[in-house]
């Protein structure tokens, strides 16, 4: 008996793991749709939409398909070079250049522009301009996320300080004074005043850091045409020493190699994007939210944005660009709204979106949010970003210590990033 | 521990003059295995202890108990992604690698150790060159194979290419070495009752070899288990995902770590291993003492 | 045997040794269409890939000569990643080759509790490496985990995976943790198999402690050690997941191994047949090493056969 029950087991698993990898029946269209959220309510309307567009067209079913962020560049080049390619999905603006580039997305015009219904005008043009190209559509951006200063109410009252929403009305919501209040909350509660990005800022999202910083200084991490290295520029500099200080000199702010989390309550204040306010919505202290601070050069909105693609290996090119279109159009962009900042100016303006996000206050919304939209630059990208990304990470690793020498450390990296940007 | 203490567990056997050398050799033992053990232990009550706790006290300073024990991070682990499902793959898989891997290097083993036929020690030869040869070298042109198959986005790839290649060698040369220590006269024996080589090797060498197979089951079983940049390459859908995958991808969307939850699932992911060891450790070590593995 | 082996029914029209070379050939032949697939074909591939301009994304191949061989030459990270598997390897192996033995020789005693400290020692190995690499990362944090017990002893610890070289010292540690109870186990299975009236009769003899280990245990322990050695090199030069998820290759490259730079290449950048080319350099260090090891087994190791 021992010595069959096995190979039929071994059958039987061997057939199952088979079936994983087939496709569903021919008749019916089956496109496979890949974004990066796991989250269970962001899910739960996609498959809504969706099945929206499933009533009016029958023969199409949508699977949506998460795969991790920290590994959708590898993983969308291995599916699209595949035997069973994705057919759409989402587009962090930090790869929509490499992959464009490379000709996988497909030209969506013939949906959008040339398409009377969909009111392609409506869709904000600074917001479009990494997705027109030779006269084509290649994307549409569904989130502009703007950067954003979260902060802990609670902490503030404790340190007895003025928390960033009320200095940003009163115009004193600047650079220095975030340092300021940072330094006094260490000292009073003994909790990090301020981790830039969450944990993964000496890393992977250097460059989120980096964007805010540099920009409201005037400088900028490299130019719009992504030839010349900016980071070695007098003002980027002044910009990376404020933030070194506040790390080394100051002890306000969460250093390298120490864990913290701002929704654990070990950070005062942090950067985020207003998605992020999701994830909020548990803990266990008052918080709030106020634009990113001013610097010498003024304002600057820093936003994040991702689009929603269509693929150009996709078995059904077509189908699949039409779903595209059908998912950014009004109706859905108005749904989304409660997860993402919308790009259509009718969404934007609309009451929808202001009474959409349920975590935040809709005069927050209306102060910080929505200018942080319309004004905001985007985060840098580049058609050699993922080499750039590892030489100017690499780079900067030298600066995180308390020796770290600014202008060293600016030049080397510019040196390392313009060896990718001839 | 005051010295009489020590003194008042001794035994007849040990003789007067070494009495005080020998135990102190062996405090001294204790000591430093105590001590060395230190580095293997606390990450296990770290790990568990800190899974119990709510994320505001997983940060900062290192407490060796929770204040308040937190279960829900348990139920997290699965309402987050499908952890079962992804236990169950990681089960599957190494369990379907190590019985293929038993038959497909018994087969081989054997065939290598016992039976002449022309081309034997080129055959073997060849197999050898790449005996050292991890599968990090190829893993490129693999890619392509494996793509070009359909495979990726299946559990193929980390079954099929895992018996049959470098670690299916490794086996091969193992239990190579073993049947060649064999005594000729049992094989005499069977065959003069009538045994085919299938029957040999079902029979009679198998039977026999039950330490190198065990030996050859758990360095299988393990290197499945713990297979991590295959999985990374070729598993795009969560669904499919294996335990070391799983436990990466405790993030939120912007990849920061779920710390506790992140933890609760490596416990999870850990413990029933930890029980399997302790049940079978006798055996475990035992089957590598008399595998004959030494080189 | 031949002589046994006509005494055996003889199917009709086949000779036995005929039979007996079909079954040989059964018997290998899955172990040898595997080779051939997933090992010698890829192989040669990758030789073959590493002459070529490949990318993943574009799907692009052209014939690239020599490209990615002069490429390599000027490219400093590649340089950096070899030393630093080189420098992972050395760390790594006395670590765990001598830390094994050493841990065996304390538990090969007759002394109680040993079975409780080999499963300790044990624990990690069969832990997964993805969890054990979790678990180090948050340890190794400078302001908490480990350091928080330096400091109880007055020890200042450094900010272990943000600086370079102690990154480095990290990743090893971590690893040889993980993999030195396989070691243990295999020293612990040689020693048991050392005869005891060999070390009796020296200690008759009247040699001491250190003679009996040194002239008697090392000798026959010898072919374990060299089994072990080889398979910790082979580990240590495959190191992926510990490095991947603790330290991303970084600070400043400064874990960057040559196989996370093959995966960073090819799966990254997408420069597959760069990626091939470093492939054949890692293929080559693994062969220039084997050789070495075979020569010197030659040398140090008698008894290959009981």
């Amino acid at each position: 008996m021992i010595k069959k029950l096995p190979l039929r087991f071994l059958a039987l698993l061997f057939a199952l793991s088979l079936m994983t990898g087939m496709t569903l029946g021919q008749d019916t269209i089956n496109l496979r749709f890949t974004v990066w959220t796991g989250n269970e309510a962001h899910l739960a309307m996609l498959n809504g939409i969706a099945a929206a567009y499933q009533e009016t067209n029958p023969n199409v079913t949508v699977t949506f398909v998460t795969i991790p962020f920290a590994d959708y560049q590898t993983k969308l080049a291995i599916e699209l070079s595949g035997s069973n390619p994705f057919d759409a999905g989402w587009m962090p603006e930090s790869l929509a250049v490499p992959f464009l580039e490379a000709g996988t997305l497909l030209d969506l015009s013939s949906v959008t522009r040339d398409n009377p219904d969909y009111n392609f005008a409506d869709l904000s043009e600074a917001a479009m301009s990494l997705y027109l190209r030779d006269d084509g559509v290649f994307g549409i951006p569904f989130s502009t996320s703007p950067e954003l200063i979260y902060f802990n109410r609670d902490l503030f009252e404790a340190a007895g300080l003025e928390t960033p929403d009320v200095l940003q009305e009163n115009d004193a919501w600047t650079w220095d004074a975030l340092r300021a209040a940072a330094k006094t909350i260490k000292d009073t509660t003994d909790v990090y005043g301020f981790q830039s990005h969450g944990q993964s800022i000496y890393n992977i999202h250097l460059w989120h850091n980096l964007a805010a910083l540099t920009r409201a200084f005037g400088g900028d991490i490299w130019n719009a045409e992504g030839t010349d290295c900016l980071l070695d520029t007098a003002e980027s500099r002044a910009a990376i020493q404020f933030y070194h200080d506040m790390v080394f000199v100051d002890g306000s702010t969460v250093p390298p190699g120490t864990e913290a989390d701002f929704s654990a309550g070990s950070a005062a204040m942090t950067i985020g994007f207003l998605s992020q306010s999701a994830r909020l919505g548990e803990v266990s202290f008052e918080w709030g939210i106020a634009r990113l601070p001013e610097g010498p050069a003024g304002y600057v909105s820093v936003i994040g944005q991702s689009s929603i693609v269509a693929f150009q290996n996709s078995r059904n090119p077509e189908v699949a660009a039409d779903f595209v279109a059908f998912i950014t159009n009004q109706q859905n962009v108005e749904t989304m709204a409660q997860f993402f900042p919308p790009i259509r100016a009718s969404v934007l303006n609309s009451g929808a979106f202001a009474n959409a996000n349920p975590a935040v206050a809709p005069e927050a919304l209306e102060t910080s949010v929505v200018p942080s939209i319309l004004n905001g630059s985007l985060l840098p990208t580049h058609v050699e970003f993922p080499k750039i990304d590892l030489a100017g990470r690499a780079a900067f690793d030298a600066l995180w210590n308390p020796e770290g020498d600014v202008e060293a450390v600016t030049t080397a990296a510019c040196e390392a990033i313009e060896a990718f940007m001839q | 521990m005051n010295k009489n203490s020590l003194h008042s567990g001794s035994s007849a056997r040990w003789q007067m003059p070494f009495i005080s050398n020998r135990r102190l050799f062996a405090l001294l033992k204790y000591f430093f295995l105590i001590l060395v053990s230190i580095p293997f232990i606390f990450p296990f009550w770290w790990m568990f202890t800190t899974s119990l706790k709510p994320i505001s006290d997983v940060f900062g300073q290192l407490t060796l108990l929770p204040e308040t024990w937190l279960f829900s991070n348990y139920i997290e682990v699965f309402q987050f992604q499908p952890f079962a499902l992804h236990y169950f793959n990681s089960v599957y898989i190494a369990v379907l690698v190590t019985v293929l891997t038993l038959i497909m290097s018994a087969l081989a083993g054997y065939g290598f150790a016992r039976i002449r036929f022309r081309g034997n020690s080129l055959f073997f030869v060849m197999l050898l060159t790449s005996l050292m040869m991890p599968i990090e070298v190829t893993i490129i042109p693999n890619f392509y194979l494996i793509q070009s198959l359909g495979w990726t986005d299946t559990h193929l790839p980390l079954i099929i290419p895992s018996v049959l290649g470098p670690q299916g060698i490794v086996a091969t040369f193992m239990m190579r070495q073993f049947f060649l220590s064999f005594p000729d006269e049992l094989e005499d024996a069977a065959r003069i009752d009538g045994l085919g080589r299938f029957g040999i090797l079902w029979r009679i060498a198998l039977p026999l070899a039950r330490p190198i197979l065990g030996t050859v089951a758990i360095l299988t079983f393990l290197g499945s288990w713990n297979s991590f940049l295959e999985p990374l390459i070729y598993l795009s859908n969560q669904n499919l995902f294996t335990i070391p995958l799983s436990l990466r991808s405790y993030t939120d969307s912007y990849g920061y770590p779920l710390w506790n939850i992140q933890l609760a699932a490596t416990v999870l992911s850990v413990v029933p291993m930890l029980i399997v060891f302790i049940v079978a450790q006798r055996q475990i070590v035992n089957s590598f003492a008399r595998s004959g593995l030494k080189g | 045997m031949i002589s046994n082996l006509q005494r055996e029914n003889l199917p009709s029209g086949m000779s036995l040794k005929r039979r007996d070379e079909i079954y040989g050939y059964l018997f290998i032949a899955p172990q040898m269409i595997g080779f051939l697939l997933f090992v010698l074909g890829p192989l040669i591939a990758v030789f073959v890939f590493s002459f070529q301009d490949r990318n993943l994304l574009l799907g692009q191949i052209t014939f690239a000569g020599i490209d990615n061989y002069q490429a390599m030459f000027k490219d400093a990270l590649f340089t950096k990643t070899l030393q630093n598997s080189l420098i992972f390897t050395a760390g790594l192996v006395p670590l765990n080759v001598l830390g094994g033995l050493f841990i065996a020789l304390l538990l090969s005693g007759n002394l109680r509790g040993m079975i409780f400290f080999r499963a300790i020692f044990f624990l990690p190995v069969i832990t997964s490496a993805a969890a054990w690499a979790i678990v180090w990362r948050f340890l190794l944090q400078s302001e908490s985990g480990v350091n928080t017990f330096l400091q109880a002893v007055g020890i200042d610890g450094p900010n272990w995976l943000q600086e370079p070289n102690w990154a480095m010292v990290s990743v090893i540690v971590t690893r040889a943790l993980k993999g030195v109870g396989i070691n243990m186990i295999i020293f612990l299975a040689a020693i048991k198999n050392i005869p005891q009236d060999y070390q009796e009769a020296a200690r008759v003899d009247g040699a001491t402690g250190w003679q009996v280990f040194r002239r008697i245990t090392m000798p026959l322990l010898a072919p374990a050690v060299f089994l072990v050695t080889v398979l910790t090199i082979i580990g240590a030069l495959k190191v992926f997941d510990t490095i991947f998820l603790m330290t991303n290759g970084g600070p400043s490259n400064g874990t960057m191994v040559l196989v996370y730079y093959i995966y960073y290449q090819g799966f990254q950048f997408f420069e597959t047949g760069y990626a091939s080319a470093l492939s054949v350099v890692l293929f080559l260090v693994m062969f220039i090493l084997t050789l070495i090891q075979w020569q010197l087994r030659r040398r140090f190791v008698f008894d290959e056969q009981e």
